[in-house]
């Protein structure tokens, strides 16, 4: 399992994430990010990494890879 | 698949027939990145080279006119999530040539790189006004511009930005609340192009409010100074100031691809697919796609490059069935206090309905119609998700004219741009290529 952690005070909800991996992200009325998942399943890994990747400012982060995952 | 015969003569190019195994990627940043990771999202195995001509692996370039700027976020934080270990990262390692025919890519050490597709992404660098022998023009683009110019305004009184566009307000903002003595000089009246004159003129009025003075100088700019640089000649009248800033627009990388065959028009140009020629695509600043009107325009903007890094792994893996997605264009800027979000093109001369917010409209949910039709909309310190900002310009599609004229049949079985394709529109552009890179500064 992955976790991610979204900065809420950089995030400014441009929304990419959600774009990219609307399973994960969702950015709400507030224009915040949420997370729709507190652990990110193996299926949905790939793209929650994707989703993070896009934020302009760098506000998502993937803290537990798992090195030995392909 | 076949491929209709193209012009060149070498006998080792194969167009389309061959595997793709190996993919490089010119250009290290958001295009590039997001390029690598659709092709493993979409599922190819095979290798993936980026190569990169910064020292950094990919950061976000958004932050730097304002919170590295402003010296209040450290540069590890522009850093964007690692890429898998199944994609090797380059960096300082500029590319310097391409040969189409043999399918390599020339190093600036002279080392050859392989592909068997490659997607150009090597984005673009800020113009610069001066003359080689004058020192001490400040631009954001990189990181070490960034920190660069934050040490020197650290120790200045006065700056002076040459360009009103986002950037240059934005490092305008950032300068003015620093506490230095902020003057903007542009051609144009600041932002008007961008976000429509009704708009512009409140974010003019903050910035003024702030202490930014403004000058048009509509026959451009001249930097003085030789070898020093000490302010500029808008013709009519002389600036000075500590600290001289060009934020006048950007410059694509494409000087390395010179003598590729491929077109060049402001960028490399590309189908809706992204696609350049068969196996190359580009995506991010460096791409140019045609408009209607026939001109060539690059996007430069973050959403664009993500937009562009998606489709142009998509078509290299060969997914010719699959239309375009469409892409709402989405824009922001943060200056001044404001913080503005916008879809669509904001008509330059007409004032929007009034969704949200009073007068005098710092903040609120704006929309702009054209002939009754929504054409865009924005939101000004006003939390919106990005998704009903974007239904509010319900902006018609990108026109996905095809080029060169296809049939829907003929499509599947060939890529959108021919070398053929390419040499021809190579010589009608020669001139209209050069007109396009004018400095608008």
């Amino acid at each position: 399992m992955t976790h991610i952690n979204a900065d809420h005070e950089r995030c400014e909800g441009h929304g990419l994430c959600e774009q990219i991996a609307p399973e994960v992200y969702r950015v709400n009325d507030d224009g915040e990010v949420e997370l729709l998942v507190d652990e990110v399943p193996d299926g949905l890994r790939a793209q929650a990494e994707a989703g993070a990747r896009v934020c302009p400012v760098a506000a998502l982060h993937i803290l537990a890879l798992h090195p030995n995952d392909p | 698949m076949s491929a209709p015969s193209p012009p060149c003569t070498s006998s080792r190019y194969t167009p389309m027939t061959h595997e793709l195994r190996r993919v490089v990627i010119a250009g290290g940043s958001i295009a590039a990145v997001t390029a690598a990771e659709t092709l493993r999202l979409r599922g190819f195995d095979g290798d993936i080279t980026i190569l990169s001509d910064e020292a950094r692996p990919p950061y976000t370039r958004v932050p730097l006119s304002k919170g590295i700027l402003a010296g209040l976020e450290t540069t590890k934080s522009t850093a964007l999530p690692a890429l898998g270990d199944d994609v090797t990262i380059r960096l300082n390692a500029p590319v310097a040539q391409l040969l189409v025919d043999e399918r390599r890519v020339v190093l600036a050490d002279a080392e050859l790189v392989p592909y068997d597709g490659l997607i150009i992404a090597t984005g673009a660098r800020a113009r610069r006004l001066g003359a080689p022998t004058q020192r001490g023009e400040h631009v954001i683009r990189t990181i070490a511009d960034a920190t660069n110019l934050a040490d020197r305004i650290a120790a200045a009184g006065s700056v002076l930005v040459v360009g009103a566009g986002f950037l240059g307000m934005e490092i305008a903002s950032t300068c003015a609340t620093r506490g230095l003595h902020v003057t903007v000089v542009d051609r144009d009246p600041p932002l008007r192009r961008l976000l429509g004159d009704w708009l512009a003129r409140r974010v003019v009025a903050a910035a003024e409010e702030r202490g930014v003075k403004f000058v048009l100088a509509p026959n451009g700019v001249r930097l003085l100074g030789d070898p020093d640089i000490t302010g500029v000649d808008c013709g009519n009248h002389v600036l000075c100031a500590d600290v001289v800033v060009t934020a006048a627009g950007d410059v694509p990388n494409t000087e390395w691809l010179t003598d590729s065959g491929l077109a060049l028009a402001g960028g490399v140009v590309v189908d809706e697919r992204c696609l350049a020629a068969p196996n190359i695509a580009a995506a991010g600043d460096v791409s140019a796609v045609r408009q209607p009107t026939g001109s060539f325009q690059r996007c430069p903007h973050w959403s664009n490059a993500v937009h562009q890094g998606q489709t142009a792994a998509t078509s290299l893996l060969g997914a010719q069935s699959d239309p375009p997605r469409r892409h709402d264009p989405y824009f922001w800027t943060e200056q001044f206090g404001l913080n503005i979000k916008y879809s669509g093109q904001i008509p330059s001369d007409c004032a929007p309905t009034v969704l949200a917010g009073e007068p005098p409209h710092r903040s609120g949910l704006f929309q702009w119609h054209d002939n009754d039709q929504p054409v865009a909309a924005a939101s000004v310190n006003h939390p919106i998700p990005i998704v009903k900002l974007k239904k509010l310009a319900r902006t018609r599609p990108w026109p996905t004219q095809h080029w060169p004229p296809t049939t829907a049949a003929t499509r599947r079985h060939r890529p959108a741009v021919t070398l053929s394709d390419m040499t021809k529109t190579r010589a009608r552009l020669g001139r209209a290529s050069r007109k396009l890179e004018t400095p608008h500064h």
